[in-house]
């Protein structure tokens, strides 16, 4: 059973504890040369990655638009059209038939419908190169927009708001929470799949127009990598030469409003223990050279699932808080069962944020600050010259792991290109190499601060909370076992009573079962 | 074993042409699959496996160590999901790399590493350049001998372990699969799930003791096997094995996991969900464990496509053209001792789970009577085979699939055995294997809904494989 790629819906297999693989890719076999695609606004771009003895094909066809292209009131059009089309049927073939005709190969089409790029995946053996090719085609370019994949499509957006992010998914809704936290009145504030009220009153007429607009040629990049047959890029320049000519503009983005000091939002539910965000926009992205810097003070901070941060050496090594503890410099999804980000959710103005995983209810407070603190002290004091050449040499190494499959290293590839920079793992050696100490530490100093911060609490009793909050009492961790350090004693004593900066007046409850209503 | 183990558990492929096809044409089909990799096993004297299979991923290796030992052997009443504690205590550092060092060390080496453990087996795995083998090889074998950790490590651990299980608290599926183990078994330890009951987890920390008798009992080389894919040579891995894990000693315990008798009659529980939600409905069937000869479990793999997958009548029934349904799952996963078949949906309406229920047994007992076209069954082979085939990419995936079946049967070749009993199923199999397993008596049915002003309990449970972070 394959389940699709609705974002924030964790795939049953997954579930029912089957590590998820990621997209079935083909295996590298050399050093793959990418192929220069025209500059960007000519028609019909391509970003290739030929591997020509490789027995996979893996496609990533990229729409550019997203969730920021909804309509007021509709907001969720964006990825009901996506869905509707990679889980639909064609002009000819309905979507049973597309489904029936795709299971023998084991081959899939999905949909990634993010804030600012739409981008349609699949993958192929090259024993059938030219079967998948045609349906591939065919669903994108003669979709078949029929009422019942229309309808089944926005069921299943609207269960994952109201039953999987609301009820099920504490920490997908705490970052969801994050986002509605820190891009007030800005595009960025919606969830990638809408809201309850905005699905229910799309039609499929709006679907219609919504291709119409934004599937053309102008607005596409054709993005193939492995052993893909001579002559099949021709064809794709040619038969995507049918959609419309040009592009629609651009929707400007507005500037984040500034935080003003730390907002909090606390999403009341029945939670046994509660999930924690912090973040705040941030005005680099892979684009510019100090996204490099922060890359190495981020790691140091909270590198994701590992333990090579100090907060979750601090949080959870040492006092067993929770099970993870992380920090990111910019979007960041965890591709499948592994530890590395997925590819293809860019955006053109990022954010800083840190994930603290459930904790108990009674140590909720006690996290916020130890993380808040811990972020303060990397403002304060940065790295020492120790940290900074480990991480760095860490990263030098780590991020060659990154693009171990040929499908990952196209979708890093069409990044790359989305941010107008060379292929980005290359361009981390590059950075990285001559990357300094105080480059890092003025990096941090520049663009991050623990003074002005969104929070997201997703927690029980939220009534409570905010009173203790509104408190501003200490609040010490309750240890399951005690502990006997005496060092940790004294930072707890620190930590307990560190001054978080709350804003008393942007303090909010909100019932989840309310959240991404409209 | 649903389709995406399957690829994760991937290690045969179809034998491919070598050169490009003209565009247009298709590309002639090739035969049977057969691992196209080398697969060297070594086994050491004191019963260490070595298994190297060099693939092409330049200047990388994955380096996995794979111990037989999972929430099966959780024998003790008090003690389920030790198994797993224990995966993350084996972080916690020796006399010689404590956990500092040896974070320190793979961190240099810009290292994947984790662990996660199963009903059946725990693995640890690193994925680092080719360059630091030797290093690997000596951290690791190092915690593998000589851990040590204090009091104080294991209790705080505890702590990061009950995070584990909260973490997952607010997923119905948790809780289903927790009820449904619970349920459906009396005696063995699949009774309950890899990450343990709430209670025994909350009780972890005043279980020092048992867990240096868990590392004495199961940490030991003739219960192991250490697996390295990637860009390595195998005459150098065992080389380098026989030095670093030469001195490891044998155990004697032998583990008696009890017998599951079998179940008399059909079972059904409920579960009142504290938040809004669709209600859910889990069923189980007693199935056959896991085997590379015996035809069972290949014929259910088989019958788990024919009903579930999304090309499946039934999934198209039900998800598709009556849409009822917006999740539907049943698969047989594969296990050292006899599991469930187990089959999920989540129904849209909740006046409509009786519907559900009832279509998905007479698709049942519809296979049970009439016998599957040939093409059909013909292309779930087809789909079983490039699944594996497109699931080889990288060396890490196929070190987890072969991990797998290294700690089912000892042998990373079962793989090949099992695929060759795909290749000979017939429809005739696949009705033998249905009426077999699909009975009433051996059925256990949970359902979860929310109910407006039901109190619900502490969500809970964790699926199958769970991951030191």
């Amino acid at each position: 059973m394959r389940r699709r790629l609705v974002p924030l819906a964790v795939p049953l297999a997954a579930l029912l504890g089957v590590l998820p693989a990621g997209a079935a890719d083909s295996k590298e076999k050399k050093t793959m040369k990418p192929i220069s695609n025209p500059a960007a606004g000519s028609p019909l771009r391509t970003s290739l990655l030929p591997s020509p003895s490789s027995p996979l094909i893996a496609f990533r066809i990229q729409f550019r638009c997203g969730a920021i292209n909804d309509p007021a009131g509709k907001e969720g059009l964006n990825v009901l059209t996506a869905m509707t089309i990679a889980q639909g049927g064609t002009k000819d073939l309905t979507y049973k038939e597309v489904t029936e005709r795709l299971y023998p190969m084991a081959a899939t089409i999905d949909a990634m419908a993010d804030k600012e790029v739409t981008t349609f995946i699949g993958s192929v053996h090259r024993d059938h190169a030219k079967a998948y090719y045609d349906l591939l085609t065919s669903v994108l370019l003669r979709p078949r927009f029929d009422e019942s994949d229309f309808k089944r499509s926005r069921d299943d957006l609207v269960a994952a708001i109201e039953t999987n992010l609301r009820g099920n998914e504490d920490e997908g809704l705490g970052k969801a929470t994050l986002d509605w936290t820190m891009y007030r009145g800005h595009p960025y504030r919606n969830l990638d799949i809408g809201t309850v009220q905005g699905l229910k009153s799309i039609t499929l007429d709006d679907l219609k127009a919504h291709y119409r607009k934004f599937y053309t040629q102008g607005n596409v990049v054709l993005g193939v990598a492995g052993g893909y047959p001579d002559g099949m890029i021709e064809s794709l320049k040619t038969d995507f030469a049918t959609l419309p000519q040009g592009a629609p503009p651009l929707v400007a983005l507005p500037k984040p409003k500034p935080l003003s000091g730390m907002e909090v939002t606390l999403v009341e539910k029945p939670a046994p223990a509660t999930a924690i965000s912090i973040g705040f926009p941030i005005g680099v992205t892979r684009a510019d050279k100090d996204f490099y810097a922060l890359l190495v003070a981020n790691s140091y901070l909270g590198e994701h699932r590992t333990f090579n941060g100090r907060l979750m050496n601090k949080m959870r090594g040492d006092r067993g808080l929770n099970y993870g503890d992380y920090s990111y410099t910019e979007n960041f999804i965890q591709d499948g069962g592994s530890t590395f980000p997925l590819t293809n959710i860019p955006r053109r103005q990022q954010f800083f944020s840190i994930w603290i995983r459930p904790v108990p209810p009674v140590n909720a407070l006690f996290a916020l600050r130890q993380a808040t603190r811990e972020l303060k002290m990397l403002v304060d004091r940065g790295l020492s010259a120790q940290d900074f050449e480990a991480t760095r040499k860490y990263l030098l190494n780590y991020s060659r792991l990154w693009a171990q499959d040929q499908s990952r290293r196209l979708g890093y590839q069409l990044d790359s290109e989305f941010y107008g920079t060379k292929f980005f793992i290359d361009r981390v050696q590059e950075e990285l190499a001559r990357l300094k100490l105080e480059d890092v530490n003025a990096a941090v100093k520049r663009h991050l601060q623990a003074a002005n911060l969104a929070v997201a609490i997703v927690t029980e009793n939220a009534a409570a909370l905010k009173e203790t909050l509104l408190s501003g009492k200490p609040t010490p961790i309750t240890y399951q076992t005690p502990t006997t350090s005496e060092a940790l004693l004294k930072e707890d004593k620190e930590i307990e009573s560190f001054r978080l900066p709350l804003n008393r007046e942007r303090l909010l409850i909100v019932k989840a079962q309310e959240l991404f209503e409209k | 074993m649903s389709d995406l183990l399957k690829l994760l558990a991937a290690l045969g492929v179809v034998v491919l042409g070598t050169r490009l096809s003209a565009w247009g044409e298709e590309m002639p089909k090739g035969g049977s699959k057969v691992f196209p990799y080398p697969v060297n096993v070594t086994v050491l004297e004191n019963g260490l496996k070595v298994i190297a299979v060099p693939f092409d991923s330049p200047g990388l290796v994955a380096y996995w160590t794979v111990v037989r030992a999972g929430s099966r052997n959780e024998i003790e009443p008090g003690k389920s999901g030790f198994a797993h504690f224990f995966e993350h205590m084996m972080f916690r550092g020796t006399e010689a790399y404590p956990k500092d060092k040896y974070n320190a060390i793979l961190k240099e080496l810009g290292a994947d590493h984790n662990a996660f453990t199963t009903d059946d087996y725990t693995a640890y795995h690193v994925l680092a350049p080719a360059t630091g083998l030797e290093t690997i090889m000596t951290i690791e074998s190092d915690r593998f001998k000589n851990l040590k950790y204090t009091v104080e490590d294991f209790k705080k651990e505890a702590g990061a372990v009950l995070g584990e299980y909260n973490k997952n608290a607010s997923n119905p599926f948790q809780t289903l699969n927790e009820k449904i183990r619970d349920t459906a078994f009396t005696t063995h330890t699949y009774k309950h799930t890899t990450i343990g009951f709430l209670r025994d987890v909350k009780d972890m920390p005043n279980q020092y003791e048992y867990s240096l008798q868990f590392f004495d009992r199961y940490y030991r080389p003739e219960n192991c096997s250490l697996l390295v894919v990637g860009d390595v040579d195998p005459n150098r891995l065992v080389e380098l094995a026989r030095k670093n894990y030469g001195s490891w000693k044998r155990g004697s315990y032998q583990v008696e996991i009890p017998d599951e008798p079998p179940q008399a009659e059909g079972k059904r529980t409920e579960v009142d969900w504290p938040n809004p939600t669709q209600p859910y409905l889990y069923v189980g069937y007693h199935g056959p464990a896991f085997s590379d000869t015996q035809i069972d479990m290949p014929a259910l793999d088989l019958v788990s496509q024919l009903l579930f997958s999304d090309a499946a009548p039934l999934y198209q029934k039900l998800v598709n053209d009556e849409q009822e349904v917006d999740l539907l799952f049943g698969a047989a996963s594969d296990h050292r001792d006899p599991y469930l078949f187990e089959i999920a949906a989540r129904v849209k309406k909740p006046e409509r789970v009786a519907y559900v229920e009832s279509t998905i047994t007479a698709a049942i007992e519809d296979l049970k009577e009439t016998p599957i076209a040939a093409d059909r069954l013909d292309k779930v082979k087809s789909h079983l085979k490039y699944s594996y085939a497109m699931g080889l990419n990288t060396a890490g995936s196929v070190a987890r699939g072969l991990a797998h079946y290294i700690a089912l049967t000892g042998d990373p070749e079962a793989v090949n055995r099992v695929y060759a009993i795909y290749d000979r199923v017939t429809p005739e199999d696949v009705r033998a294997a249905a009426r077999k397993y699909f009975v009433s008596s051996g059925r256990t049915a949970v359902t979860l809904s929310h109910r407006e002003g039901a109190a619900g309990g502490a969500p809970g449970g964790a699926g199958a494989a769970v991951a030191a972070r």
